[in-house]
């Protein structure tokens, strides 16, 4: 039975990195006696992915992993499965994925971002706006084959200031070929970039952009809107 | 949370490399509150997490004293250069793993002593803890600062820095220790060691000195008064079956080398090979049942959900019930989809049965030690395997599917010549032929590992030095020429490495200020490439009016006096060396499964009851 699990990677496991979370999940399924689907071949590996790696150090509220489980799974496994999970690595909620769906890593279109800000906010506003009015927005970036200019203008799908949150919101398409990185865009800013999270991620369905779990829900779609929010719930 | 663990925390852990192996809250770690605890132990490890995550013994101690509700043990290791700048910039103390909590503010502070190249390690960590080197400028309210472990055999090098050793099996002693320690807190410190010292296994470095004559010759380490023992013993486990082993281990979340569960079926061993102290301060041969052991690994596959166990031993082919063990295991295991490993097997233990076994569970490939290149060779170290031996074994694993092979040897073993240099170039060459007439594709990757022999106490050849550079290289050198064969792979070990662990292997207390200079002027975890500065310690050496070469090659005379006599590993030094005048004359020693050779073991049991399969004492 194939599952996407939303969790959250917070306190002292936002220090580990994707390889570490990697092991940790698959040790935390042993313990729990869940049993995992491995991949035929010489090397058999269990078949356990994430949506897509974060930064060392950076803390999430919405990752997402894609399991495949020997048999089904109900609320009393993953209660089970949440026991054996270290502290801040709490499961928010999982879903079972019908046949067909590909790799949730292949779908990965971008992710939601937020920062807390300093106390004056009006300075990073116009600079906000700055970019947001930009035709391009041209950084360096190190290569495997040494360093290179990309545009990060066009991944720049939103930036925001929340002043009663005080947080930078942002919205950016991901992936290594036209992707744009959080710290790249706060670097744009001149923003430290302590307290960096990721609050959502984002996948292509059709024309739009949508969480995982309503990539799953059948019935509702969700889009993405520009002028207002992230995305949005249509009927 | 106290202000350290806040401070470490937020300020900074968010600028170190790696920091997964500072967090301290891996499943399986034990936090406790201080407060309700009678004594808190830091367990350190004188090297990085990476390391130090990967030692038994370790994992052991932390079990056996955090089992007691009322005592707290923690660990603590040396922290990466980036950590250990930030420390002495700001003046963070070295702090333990789980609460981030001061060195100096523990019971006991104990260090296991595995290997001579990472002693420089341990000053630079007592200073980063700041607690006193010296066990003498220590008051009342400093921590114990212990030792354990092999090296606990010869510590003299760091005797001045330790408040007492710990020699043998901790299993029993170390609660012992912990027990007096916890009944005799109104006592004064001194009081506490003189009763410390009555504890089988516990040595009390103070209590001793050594003695020279008016030229400054060496006539001994005596004890300061008549009512401390000449000869320290070691604590010895009777029943390793019945003895406390960890199931829920410690699962870090960064890779360490030996990143699996391990599964001990025994301590010691009788092949007596005569380079290797490990089976001298290790005897007698103590087993699990196998009912014992499946028992364990189950729990702790539940506890840990590792997807690898190791079965650890000396000779692992040597346990009792391998085969069966090895069946019933790897189905079990199987179903979890764990999968199963066995260093250190041996060459004649190594039934094609055993191999077919082992070839199902796991795919990577096989070692090999047959130590040196000619029978007459390993007819000196004792190492009773032949060339046929070793070809039969390496013909069953080709049969069975092994593509690669390695085999580890030692030069500069005593007596070696360079006829036995061109026999481990001759062996790989017949590897190779092996494999053709197993009828292997291809070309089998055959990896030869040379390490450079270093003459250990409480070994036949402790009396002997090691060779010099010079003729290490030289040695080297020949052995590259020799062993360009196609599909031959050689690695060699670095010469000035192996000088440094001799010169410290057989060191008196004449090292100590050495060990010190060597850390001021930066020496650290001197087994890693990166940070090994053999000229810092040549300097080190000779401020102190001492040559490091010459610490590492001297010879002992049989009648000298050796800086580790009043430690007794239960080998009697009488036995010691009529195998080292056997070795030299190339003459082998049985197994003593076969029959008591009298080394002196069962002398050291039979003063307790019940202890160990050694019964006979015919030492002549």
């Amino acid at each position: 039975m194939r599952i996407w699990i939303k969790f959250a990677k917070q306190d002292l496991m936002c220090y580990l990195s994707h390889l570490d979370l990697m092991r940790t999940w698959q040790r935390a399924i042993r313990r729990a006696a869940l049993p995992l689907v491995y991949s035929q071949g010489f090397n058999p590996h269990p078949k356990i992915a994430f949506a897509s790696a974060l930064p060392v150090g950076v803390a999430s509220t919405a990752e997402y992993a894609d399991i495949s489980f020997a048999k089904g799974i109900g609320a009393a496994e993953m209660e089970k499965l949440q026991d054996a999970l270290p502290a801040g690595l709490p499961v928010l909620c999982w879903r079972p994925v019908p046949e067909g769906i590909p790799p949730l890593m292949s779908l990965v279109r971008a992710a939601a971002w937020s920062v807390p800000l300093p106390d004056d906010v009006q300075q990073i506003e116009a600079r906000v706006e700055e970019l947001l009015g930009a035709a391009s927005l041209p950084v360096r970036r190190q290569g495997k084959k040494g360093e290179k200019t990309v545009d990060l203008r066009p991944a720049l799908l939103r930036l925001a200031v929340d002043r009663p949150g005080r947080r930078l919101t942002m919205l950016l398409l991901a992936g290594a070929d036209g992707g744009a990185k959080p710290r790249e865009v706060l670097e744009l800013l001149a923003l430290p970039g302590d307290g960096l999270q990721r609050d959502e991620i984002l996948l292509a369905a059709g024309a739009y952009l949508q969480a995982p779990m309503a990539v799953l829900l059948k019935g509702k779609e969700v889009s993405f809107n520009a002028e207002k929010d992230y995305y949005q719930l249509r009927q | 949370m106290s202000s350290y663990q806040a401070y470490f925390r937020e300020k900074i852990l968010p600028r170190v490399q790696k920091p997964a192996r500072y967090l301290g809250n891996e499943i399986n770690a034990v936090a406790k509150a201080h407060e309700q605890c009678s004594m808190k132990v830091a367990l350190a490890f004188p090297d990085l997490y990476e390391i130090g995550m990967s030692h038994l013994g370790l994992k052991i101690l932390y079990h056996i004293i955090n089992a007691v509700p009322h005592w707290a043990a923690e660990r603590v290791f040396m922290p990466g250069s980036d950590l250990e700048e930030i420390m002495h910039k700001e003046g963070f103390p070295l702090c333990s793993l789980e609460t981030v909590t001061p060195l100096s503010q523990f019971d006991i502070v104990g260090f296991t002593l595995q290997y001579e190249l990472s002693y420089a390690t341990i000053l630079r960590m007592l200073k980063l803890a700041g607690i006193p080197l010296w066990a003498f400028e220590r008051s009342e309210k400093d921590p114990f600062v212990a030792a354990g472990g092999p090296g606990a055999f010869n510590p003299e090098p760091l005797a001045p820095f330790f408040d007492f050793v710990l020699l043998g099996d901790a299993e029993e002693a170390f609660p012992e220790v912990l027990r007096l320690l916890e009944e005799t807190k109104a006592l004064s410190r001194r009081r506490r060691l003189e009763l410390l010292s009555g504890i089988r296994g516990v040595y009390v470095p103070a209590f001793y000195r050594e003695e020279r004559d008016e030229a400054g010759v060496y006539l001994g380490t005596k004890p300061v008064a008549p009512h401390y023992p000449a000869r320290v013993k070691r604590a010895v486990v009777a029943s390793l079956d019945k003895a406390p082993y960890p199931t829920a281990f410690i699962v870090p979340y960064s890779d360490i080398v030996h990143d699996r569960m391990v599964l001990e079926l025994f301590r010691g061993c009788t092949r007596g090979c005569r380079f290797c102290q490990a089976g001298v301060i290790y005897r007698p041969v103590r087993e699990r049942k196998k009912e014992t052991l499946l028992a364990l690994a189950r729990k702790m596959v539940r506890a840990t959900g590792y997807e690898e166990m190791a079965l650890s031993s000396l000779s692992t082919g040597d346990y009792s019930a391998i085969t069966e063990l090895v069946n019933e295991l790897g189905v079990e295991l199987a179903k979890e989809g764990v999968s199963l490993s066995l260093p250190s097997l041996r060459l004649d233990s190594f039934s094609g049965e055993l191999a077919r076994e082992v070839q199902r569970l796991r795919k990577s490939g096989l070692t090999f030690a047959p130590e040196a290149g000619t029978q007459r060779l390993r007819d000196v170290i004792n190492k009773n395997i032949t060339e046929e031996d070793l070809l039969a074994a390496v013909r069953e694993a080709f049969a069975a599917g092994w593509t690669s092979v390695k085999l580890y040897f030692m030069l500069g073993l005593p007596t070696e010549t360079d006829e036995d240099l061109h026999g481990i170039a001759a062996l790989a060459g017949r590897v190779m032929q092996a494999y053709k007439e197993a009828g292997g594709r291809g070309r089998p990757r055959v990896t030869v590992s040379v390490s450079v022999f270093v003459p250990k106490p409480h070994t036949p050849f402790q009396w002997h030095g090691q060779l010099p550079k010079g003729e290490i290289l030289r040695r080297q050198r020949l052995l590259r020429q020799a062993l360009r064969l196609p599909g031959v792979h050689f690695q060699w070990h670095g010469a000035e490495m192996s000088l440094l662990e001799a010169a410290l292997s057989r060191g008196g207390r004449e090292l100590a200020p050495v060990l010190v200079r060597a850390a001021e002027l930066g020496c650290k975890l001197d087994s890693w490439d990166d940070y090994f500065r053999f000229d810092l310690w040549q300097q080190a050496f000779a401020e102190h009016g001492l040559d490091l070469a010459a610490c590492a090659e001297k010879s002992f005379a049989e009648s000298a006096p050796l800086p580790w006599d009043h430690l007794d590993a239960g080998v009697s030094k009488k036995y010691l060396l009529r195998e080292y005048r056997r070795a030299l004359r190339g003459e082998v020693t049985p197994d003593c499964r076969e029959g008591c050779l009298g080394c002196g073991m069962a002398l050291l049991l039979a003063e307790e009851e019940d202890k160990g399969a050694c019964t006979r004492a015919d030492l002549d």
